[in-house]
């Protein structure tokens, strides 16, 4: 195709644009909506898969070693912990600093107590932390395995429940974008059929002077693209500036930064850039497909 | 050149539209094509243009075969044909120049040409004088020589005028013809579906009766023009 004709297409679609601008304009606005709805709910799906691995993070597994294990033993237990691919931290607690840190934590009152007691009762262990919290209960089953392994001291409980959201969240968001992806697809192709619609009689002319299938299609690909660029940078705009606000108010509430734990919250400079090339290319590719799709579903070129 | 083979065409609803019908127009003839409305006629054209596809037999075009055509030859084919409807078919918000120079854009012509091949197109057809009006703002006749401009500007091996004086008044009408018998002296085939037997008469030459999808009538007559002369 020459330079000339690509030209007079690129300009007939912004044309497209104008002629149809009520359309336009109402497509631009549901994609924008749409696009802003799927960048939303992955954002918030980030930062709810981020928040739960902080919290993951924060849990500890104690592995009691037995009474009387010799040092070498001890030792080789810690580098046993080591090994294994799911634990990335491993720190000794003897029983010596158990008990300080017992001591540290108990009232004078009860510190009284405990003076009768001559002999520290409490066991060596390692603190260790799991990196994925989905197969904790296999871990602790290794771990118990191991020799001078007296127990292994795990939150079961709490681990099953923060996977059990994880689940659920990846799917509800997997779900929200899935349709809203659809519902773009759907509000293209209406938008690309009011086009064709619209300019059914210049399509006519154009076959019947023996126009090429890519001529009649370029200016309505043209004018697809456009809409979605367009939206997309409206919908990364609004996110933008709804993302920092949403982020400023639990920044500002300690009360907040505790529960949800703000310290796992993404702070959107650190992704405002793969931010903006998803929207583009979510928008592009959304509105570049459904636009070729539907042309020829409605042109019949 | 157009030939039909023991064409046959009939709709997906079961309506026989041509039927076994055989016909060959060779290159430069001029002929006119008559027939009640329902005997064929759009259904010829339309088979022409390979909008439809005979169930029958073979369609020769300017040296396609459209019985075997690929579909995306299309456009090829229809680069060699010029096509003229009755209600004119112009874009509205172009000028009489831009109306022309679109059949050219859209087969990605050449600027340069375009700029050499319209003006000279336009003046052809008499319309130089209105080459920057609307179609809106032309009489019915003068937007049926833009249209006959449009048709002629890729020039085609043949002209298909489909009842185009059909919205223009009776001196008009004459003109239009006059016009396609000029083009025709020029060595492109004109194929014209018309009504008016008035212009039949008038201009004679071949005449092709359709009825209920089959030729019913194809002979040459002489024209009151003639004896006019």
């Amino acid at each position: 195709m020459r330079i000339s004709s690509f030209k007079y297409l690129v300009k007939q679609g912004f044309a497209g644009i104008w002629f149809n601008r009520i359309n336009s304009f109402a497509s631009l606005c549901v994609i924008t909506i749409s696009l802003m709805m799927v960048g939303i709910s992955v954002l918030l799906s980030m930062n709810i898969n981020s928040m739960i691995g902080s919290i993951e993070s924060r849990n500890e597994v104690i592995v009691v070693i037995e009474d009387g294990t010799p040092e070498n033993n001890v030792t080789l237990l810690g580098e046993q912990l080591k090994s294994n691919p799911n634990i990335f931290e491993v720190n000794f607690y003897s029983k010596d600093d158990a008990w300080k840190g017992m001591i540290e934590k108990m009232s004078e009152e009860e510190v009284e107590n405990l003076k009768y007691i001559t002999t520290n009762p409490l066991p060596d262990c390692y603190r260790i932390r799991v990196s994925d919290i989905d197969k904790l209960s296999d871990t602790v089953a290794e771990i118990d395995k191991l020799e001078s392994v007296d127990t292994v001291q795990s939150p079961d409980d709490f681990a099953s429940i923060l996977v059990g959201i994880r689940n659920v969240s990846t799917l509800l968001f997997s779900a929200v974008t899935l349709s809203l992806i659809v519902v773009c697809f759907v509000i293209i192709s209406n938008s690309t059929r009011a086009s064709v619609y619209a300019r059914r009689r210049e399509i006519n002319i154009m076959r019947y002077v023996g126009a090429s299938k890519s001529f009649i299609e370029i200016p309505f690909f043209v004018e697809g693209l456009v809409i979605g660029i367009i939206s997309a940078g409206i919908a990364y705009g609004i996110t933008w500036f709804a993302y920092r606000e949403v982020y400023s108010v639990f920044s500002a509430d300690v009360s907040m930064l505790h529960i949800f734990g703000l310290t796992a919250l993404i702070p959107f400079d650190t992704i405002a850039v793969p931010t903006a090339i998803a929207y583009a290319v979510c928008g592009v590719i959304l509105s570049a497909i459904g636009t070729v799709v539907s042309t020829r579903k409605h042109l019949n070129v | 050149m157009v030939e039909f083979r023991n064409v046959s065409y009939t709709y997906p609803t079961g309506q026989h539209a041509i039927n076994r019908l055989n016909l060959k127009i060779d290159d430069s003839e001029f002929v006119f094509i008559v027939g009640a409305n329902g005997a064929g006629k759009s259904t010829l054209i339309k088979l022409i243009l390979r909008e439809l596809r005979a169930t029958e037999g073979e369609v020769i075009v300017n040296g396609f075969n459209l019985s075997t055509m690929k579909k995306r030859k299309i456009p090829k084919l229809r680069r060699t044909i010029g096509v003229v409807f009755q209600d004119f078919r112009l874009i509205p918000n172009m000028t009489v120049y831009d109306n022309v120079a679109f059949a050219l854009r859209a087969i990605d012509a050449p600027t340069k040409y375009i700029r050499t091949r319209v003006p000279y197109v336009i003046q052809l057809v008499g319309l130089t004088s209105k080459a920057k009006s609307y179609p809106n703002d032309l009489s019915g006749g003068e937007q049926q020589r833009v249209a006959l401009a449009r048709a002629l500007v890729n020039d085609p091996q043949l002209i298909i005028a489909d009842e185009p004086t059909g919205n223009v008044d009776p001196a008009r009408s004459f003109e239009i013809v006059d016009l396609l018998k000029a083009i025709n002296a020029c060595g492109t085939t004109v194929l014209m579906v018309t009504h008016e037997h008035s212009l039949v008469k008038y201009f004679g030459g071949r005449i092709i009766n359709i009825n209920s999808g089959t030729i019913a009538f194809d002979e040459f007559i002489g024209g009151e023009n003639e004896s006019e002369n």
